[in-house]
C-alpha cells in the first residue's frame, strides 16, 4: 500500500514508473523471493552440468560397440575394468602427486613472493602488474612455451641446467620418465604462482596493523610474527586460494595434453587425460565416462572435506 | 609498515625485481621467438638477447604482408596458417560467453547477497561444486548431446559452455562485490518504497560497476584461454587460438616461430583488459574472505 502511494507521488529519486508490460515482467523481481533472480543460473547449471552428469552415469553402464556402431548396455563391466586397470590406478597416483606438489609449491612460493612484494616502494606496483602477465597466457600456449624452453636440443632451460651441471644432456627433461612430470609442473607453477601471489597480496594488504605493532614492541622476530600473526590472520584467504586452485590443479589437462600427452610411458598420465584418451582416441565412450565420474567424485569429496575443515563460508 | 635499514631495503628491492624477472623471462623468450628466424630459434646455445628480428612469422600466421614495415616476401606455405578467421572465432566466443555469464551471475549474486532464504549456503556450495567437474567429464557427454541437437561446431554451443564454465566463479566474485556494498543502503531504499528491481538497477548496479568489469575480464580471459571444450566440441567449423596454436606441432617438426607469433598476439587483448581492472580483480578474487 505505502509503496503505491509513494510511487504515485513520485517523491523519491528511486521511484520510476515503468510501462505496464514491463511492470508485469518485472513483478517477480520486486519482492523478496530469490527464485526469479536465480532461475537463469539454475537453468544453465542443470542443463550443462547436471544433465551431462546424469548422461555420464548412464554412459558408464554402456559401451560403444565399434562393429555394430551403437551403444550397448554392459552393466557393471566398465566399473569392473576400472577396478583392475593398473593404468587407471597409475594415473590416479600421478594425479595426486601432481596435485599435492603443485598446490603446495604454489602456496608456499606464492606466500613468499607476496611477503616480498608487500611494500609501498616505488616500482612495486609495476612488479605486481608484470606478474599478472602470466595469467593471460592460454595454458595450452604455456605448455608450448615450456616445451620450447625444455627442448633437449635448443631449449633455454635445458641449456641453463646443463651448464650448471644439473642435467647431463643425455636425459631430456620431458622424455625421461623420472623428470617429465616435473617439467609439466614447472609450467603450472610458473603460470599460477602469480595468481596466488595476487590473492595473498590482497589479503596481506587488508590486515589490521595493530597486532603487528604490538608484536614488534614485544620484540618478536620476523619469523615469529609470520607464524603467530600473519598466518592465522591470513588463513581464510589461504583457504579460498587453495580451494579455487586445488579444483583446477586436480582437473589439469592442457599442460599434459600439449607437452607430453601422458608419456613417456605413463609417467604424466593424469586422470583427465586418461579419460579423454579413452573416449576420443580409443572410442571407449563408456569407459571414458566412468573414469571422469571417478575423478569428479574424488574432487567433490576432497573439496567438501576441505570446505568443512577450513570453515570456508560464502 | 616499519622503518627498515636501508641495507635490508635494498636487498628486498633487488630480490623482488629478480623474482619478477624470473617469471617474466619465459614471456620475453616466447615473444622474442616470434621475431626470430629459424636459424636463431634452433641455435645452441639459445639466442636470448641478440638476434636478427624478422616479421616473417607474423606474416605467415596472419596471412598478411607486413612488407611496408620491412622489405620481405611472404613465404609460400604460410597459407595454412591464415589466422584472421580464428582470431575472429576467439573474439566472438569470448565476448559472447562473457556477456552471458556476467548477466546471469549478476542476477544470481544479487539474490545470494541480499535476499535471505533457506539453504542459501547450500546453494552456494552447489554452485561451486559444479566447477569441480573435470572439463573432460562435461565435454564427453556434451559431445554426444551437441551432436544430437546440432550444436557441434557452432558459436552458440561454445559460448554456452564457456558461460557455464565461468558461472560459479563469476557468481562468487559478484557476490563478494555486492557484499561490500552496505546493506543499509538497500534498507533505506526499501523504507522509501523502492522495489527490489529498482534497488538492483538504480543502486546496486551502479555501485558495483567496477566489480562487474572485473568479473567480465576474468570470464573473458578464461574463455579466451580455454582449451578442452573447443578441442572436443568443434571439428572444422570454428577454432579458437589456443587450439589452433597446438596444431602447429606437425610430423615434420614444430613451427615454433609461427606458434610464438600467434601466441604472443593472442595475449595482447587479454593483458590490456586485465591491467584495466587489476585492482578490483585482485580484491574480488579473495571472494569475500578478506572480511575478518
Amino acid at each position: 500500500m505505502s509503496r503505491n502511494v509513494s510511487a504515485a507521488t513520485g517523491q523519491h529519486a528511486l521511484l520510476v514508473r515503468h510501462p505496464g508490460w514491463l511492470r508485469l515482467l518485472l513483478r517477480p523481481f520486486s519482492g523478496d523471493t530469490p527464485f526469479p533472480w536465480l532461475a537463469p543460473l539454475i537453468a544453465m547449471l542443470l542443463l550443462f552440468t547436471i544433465y551431462p552428469l546424469i548422461y555420464n552415469i548412464w554412459l558408464s553402464f554402456h559401451e560403444y560397440a565399434p562393429f555394430r556402431r551403437q551403444l550397448e548396455f554392459v552393466g557393471l563391466d566398465n566399473w569392473r575394468t576400472l577396478w583392475q586397470d593398473t593404468r587407471f590406478w597409475g594415473s590416479l597416483g600421478v594425479t595426486f602427486t601432481y596435485f599435492f606438489i603443485v598446490l603446495s609449491v604454489q602456496v608456499a612460493l606464492g606466500m613468499a613472493i607476496a611477503l616480498l612484494l608487500d611494500s609501498d616502494e616505488p616500482g612495486f606496483g609495476l612488479l605486481r602488474a608484470l606478474l599478472t602477465l602470466t595469467l593471460v597466457v592460454p595454458p595450452a600456449i604455456t605448455g608450448m612455451m615450456f616445451l620450447l624452453m625444455q627442448d633437449p636440443e635448443f631449449g633455454v632451460i635445458t641449456y641453463i641446467l646443463e651448464s650448471i651441471g644439473l642435467l647431463d644432456g643425455t636425459r631430456p627433461i620431458l622424455s625421461t620418465s623420472s623428470t617429465a612430470l616435473i617439467g609439466v609442473m614447472l609450467a603450472d607453477i610458473w603460470q599460477w604462482t602469480p595468481f596466488m601471489v595476487l590473492i595473498f597480496l590482497a589479503g596481506l594488504r587488508s590486515l589490521p596493523p595493530e597486532p603487528f605493532e604490538a608484536a614488534m614492541l614485544d620484540g618478536a622476530s620476523p619469523f615469529q610474527i609470520f607464524r603467530r600473526i600473519t598466518l592465522p590472520l591470513m588463513s581464510k584467504v589461504i583457504a579460498v586460494a587453495v580451494l579455487i586452485r586445488g579444483i583446477d590443479v586436480f582437473r589439469m589437462f592442457d599442460y599434459v595434453f600439449v607437452m607430453t600427452s601422458g608419456g613417456p610411458g605413463t609417467s604424466t598420465y593424469v586422470l583427465s587425460l586418461y579419460a579423454w584418451q579413452q573416449t576420443f582416441s580409443f572410442v571407449k565412450w563408456g569407459y571414458g565416462a566412468t573414469i571422469s565420474l571417478v575423478s569428479l567424485t574424488i574432487i567433490l569429496i576432497i573439496a567438501n572435506l576441505f570446505i568443512k575443515l577450513a570453515k570456508v563460508r560464502w | 609498515m616499519i622503518v627498515q635499514s636501508t641495507y635490508r631495503r635494498r636487498w628486498r628491492i633487488a630480490a623482488a625485481w629478480s623474482v619478477v624477472a624470473l617469471f617474466v623471462f619465459p614471456l620475453y623468450y616466447w615473444t622474442t621467438t616470434a621475431f626470430k628466424n629459424a636459424r636463431d630459434i634452433f641455435d645452441r646455445p639459445p639466442t636470448v638477447w641478440l638476434f636478427d628480428p624478422t616479421l616473417k612469422n607474423f606474416e605467415e600466421v596472419f596471412g598478411i604482408s607486413l612488407g611496408f614495415l620491412r622489405q620481405q616476401e611472404v613465404l609460400p606455405g604460410g597459407g595454412n596458417f591464415y589466422m584472421a578467421p580464428r582470431l575472429w572465432d576467439s573474439i566472438v566466443v569470448a565476448i559472447g560467453s562473457t556477456m552471458l555469464s556476467v548477466m546471469i551471475a549478476t542476477f544470481a549474486a544479487y539474490a545470494l547477497s541480499r535476499l535471505a532464504f533457506r539453504g542459501r549456503h547450500l546453494f552456494v556450495s552447489w554452485v561451486l561444486s559444479t566447477r569441480m567437474m573435470p572439463p573432460v567429464a562435461v565435454a564427453i557427454p556434451l559431445f554426444f548431446i551437441y551432436k544430437d541437437v546440432g550444436l557441434l561446431d557452432s558459436y552458440s554451443g561454445i559460448i554456452l559452455i564457456h558461460a557455464v564454465m565461468n558461472l560459479p566463479l563469476a557468481v562468487l566474485l559478484m557476490k563478494s562485490f555486492f557484499d561490500d556494498i552496505p546493506k543499509e543502503i538497500d534498507e533505506s531504499a526499501i523504507i522509501d518504497g523502492a522495489s527490489r528491481w529498482l534497488i538492483f538497477r538504480r543502486v546496486i548496479l551502479p555501485m558495483a560497476k567496477g566489480g562487474i568489469a572485473a568479473t567480465a575480464v576474468l570470464c573473458f580471459i578464461f574463455s579466451w584461454t580455454e582449451f578442452v571444450f573447443v578441442l572436443t566440441l568443434t571439428q572444422t567449423g570454428l577454432k579458437t587460438v589456443p587450439v589452433v596454436s597446438s596444431s602447429f606441432v606437425t610430423s615434420t617438426g614444430t613451427a615454433w616461430g609461427n606458434m610464438a607469433a600467434l601466441g604472443a598476439a593472442a595475449m595482447v587483448p587479454a593483458f590490456i583488459f586485465i591491467l584495466l581492472v587489476q585492482k578490483q580483480l585482485v580484491r574480488g578474487l579473495t571472494l569475500g574472505s578478506l572480511k575478518q
